[in-house]
């Protein structure tokens, strides 16, 4: 008990001193915690992104098609397979797209692009498209041949809304075939791959265009969480053993390994930032333990065994962490919670972000779990940096350290 | 009864650079509740000397017993707990802790004894009104005068009844109304609590004080008086 107090009084025996070392904790555990919460919510928005405007949580596809995106390879009992996957638990939407590549063209120029013929209502309970539109109306004005394309394509054809494009692609039979299109509305996805090379048509429409009935390529389904996803697409290949099955983790491995990496990033972090706070711990308990040689000494002399004293020692850093952490954690928490809720504005990066497929407004993403590892790390680091000052005060002898001015 | 006794004590610093023998076989014996000062110019071995009984030093050479124990045969750890039950120090600059009140250093070893609190309590009210600090109990060293915190220090070097209190300069940074005080004080315990006192110091006061002087000069006995 008296070991407790005397550390707790020598903590405060230099307060300047002391404060310092509890706000470099504190500024260290704020800034880890906000650093987490921002990185955590950089990768989600990152994978939400890649999720909500493009692949979706799992898709089916013909065997073939992934290698080689030839109308003839699509899935020919679609409906059913999309009917008993509605039936699975944690299937919340599905929905069945065709698949074409083609050429875009307006009267300046032509561009390649992947053609989406989509199920309008379908669509939107999976991918964003529809809230992404920047212009017009999501395939509902135009009533014949109705063609949604990105801000980026508006751009390299020079197109507007209700102008006229021309799709063209090949056919079964390898014809070539062209059908014209008119802009209905303009969108701006986070996907830059959907951005880059996608327009969106009425499935019919397309079907029309190809001359023959609608042909499905992809069946894409949404779950309940991202986490799950591999899961669903276990029990989805066990139903239709003879497709090709997917998650999103597989679809886009670049999504994957952003979200497996997170943790190495979080470390590397968590390693700089404690290591620098190790390193003022080390030195501020060193100049307290060499300020007090003399006393050190006399409790030597007295009795005070140096087991004791090491405990002493390291008491006292723990103190300190144990002030500067919690007041840290406060303000981390303050932080997330302001930018949880107001969003963290990126819009003067917007355009470097959007090329990487990221928004503009982030917002940090951060699990209580989160905070116990900071808070923990900070009990550690402190332990590890009391090791030093307090090893370097039991190696005094004390008839020296009495002598000492 | 001769509680200390040193036999051809020497004590060399430096031995494998510039040897300096501060110690050069000293014979001493010293009984029971003696009021002794050992004496000499800076540098004579006085200091060194304390040490060596109070287990804070080891000896070159020589034999030293305390209170029937051959201290230079103990370990590091056997030797705290040796001083923790039979020593008592004063030491010349005070050295209390400055973040606990004067109850609270006179508790202080009584804690590392694990006492109870009652019993700590008891000895350091007991020991501070002896020593006329009775209403500075709960004050730090800070609020004390240099006499009050020495009167501390003799406080706590009794508070756990050592068999001997070593008091290395006790009087050196005091002035004379507090050295005499101090010196009072210091009789009247060694003869209510039967403690042994042994003092290095050059202050003649407290030479005059003490009932057996002992010279030391170059590391060596040069005289022992026995006062009457």
């Amino acid at each position: 008990m008296m070991l407790t107090t005397i550390a707790w009084r020598n903590v405060w025996r230099s307060p300047g001193r002391t404060i310092t070392i509890i706000m470099a904790v504190a500024v260290g555990v704020a800034s880890l915690s906000f650093l987490t919460g921002f990185i955590n919510g950089f990768v989600i928005n990152f994978v939400d992104n890649g999720i909500q405007s493009d692949y979706a949580h799992v898709q089916i596809h013909h065997p073939a098609f992934k290698a080689d995106k030839e109308l003839k390879y699509d899935i020919k009992n679609a409906d059913e397979v999309a009917e008993k996957v509605k039936l699975l638990p944690g299937v919340v939407a599905v929905t069945e797209r065709t698949l074409i590549n083609g050429m875009i063209s307006s009267p300046k120029t032509a561009n390649g692009i992947q053609i989406y013929g989509i199920d309008v209502n379908l669509e939107s309970q999976i991918t964003n498209i529809d809230s992404s539109l920047v212009e017009g109306t999501y395939l509902s004005t135009i009533k014949k041949n109705p063609i949604l394309i990105s801000t980026e394509v508006a751009e390299k054809l020079r197109l507007k809304l209700r102008s006229k494009v021309v799709i063209t692609v090949q056919n079964e039979n390898r014809e070539i075939v062209a059908g014209a299109f008119r802009v209905d509305g303009i969108f701006e996805s986070r996907s830059k791959r959907i951005n880059d090379g996608a327009v969106f048509v009425k499935q019919q429409d397309l079907a029309r265009l190809i001359g023959g009935p609608v042909k499905i390529h992809e069946i894409a389904i949404m779950g309940t969480s991202h986490e799950n996803a591999q899961i669903l697409a276990d029990s989805i290949s066990q139903i239709a053993p003879e497709l090709t099955t997917e998650s999103w983790a597989q679809l886009a491995p670049e999504l994957e390994l952003m979200q497996s990496q997170v943790w190495i990033n979080m470390l590397v972090v968590l390693v700089i930032i404690m290591g620098a706070l190790c390193f003022g711990i080390v030195n501020t308990m060193l100049m307290a333990v060499l300020e007090r040689v003399r006393e050190l000494g006399m409790l030597m002399a007295i009795g005070m065994k140096k087991t004791r004293i090491f405990k002493m020692i390291v008491l006292e850093t723990i103190m300190m962490a144990l002030v500067g952490g919690p007041l840290g954690i406060i303000i981390g928490l303050l932080f997330n919670q302001y930018f949880i809720v107001n969003g963290l504005d990126l819009s003067a990066y917007s355009e470097g972000l959007k090329e990487f497929g990221y928004s503009n407004i982030l917002y940090p993403t951060i699990q209580v779990m989160d905070y116990v590892v900071i808070a923990i790390s900070v009990g550690v680091t402190a332990i590890i940096a009391a090791i030093y000052p307090a090893r370097k005060a039991t190696k005094l002898k004390p008839v020296e350290a009495l002598h000492t001015i | 009864m001769k509680v200390i006794k040193a036999n051809q004590l020497t004590k060399v610093y430096n031995e494998s650079k510039i040897p300096v023998t501060a110690l050069s076989g000293v014979d001493i014996e010293i009984s029971e509740g003696e009021f002794t000062a050992i004496v000499g110019p800076s540098g004579s071995g006085k200091s060194t000397l304390l040490n060596i009984i109070g287990g804070l030093d080891n000896p070159t050479s020589g034999y030293i017993e305390v209170g029937g124990l051959d201290i230079s045969t103990l370990s590091e750890n056997q030797l705290i707990d040796f001083r923790m039950n039979n020593i008592g120090f004063v030491f010349q600059s005070y050295n209390l802790i400055p973040v606990l009140t004067a109850k609270e250093n006179v508790t202080f070893i009584l804690l590392l004894q694990k006492k109870s609190k009652q019993e700590m309590n008891a000895r350091a009210e007991e020991l501070l009104n002896k020593v006329g600090l009775g209403d500075r109990m709960n004050n730090r060293p800070n609020e004390l005068s240099g006499g009050q915190q020495q009167r501390v220090a003799v406080a706590r070097a009794l508070a756990s009844k050592p068999k001997f209190i070593l008091a290395d300069e006790p009087t050196a940074n005091l002035d004379s109304v507090s050295t005499a005080n101090l010196l009072d004080l210091m009789a009247e315990m060694n003869a209510t609590e039967k403690a042994t006192f042994v003092f290095s110091t050059h202050d003649q006061r407290v030479i005059d004080k003490a009932r057996r002087v002992i010279t030391l000069e170059d590391g060596k006995i040069k005289s022992d008086e026995i006062k009457s």
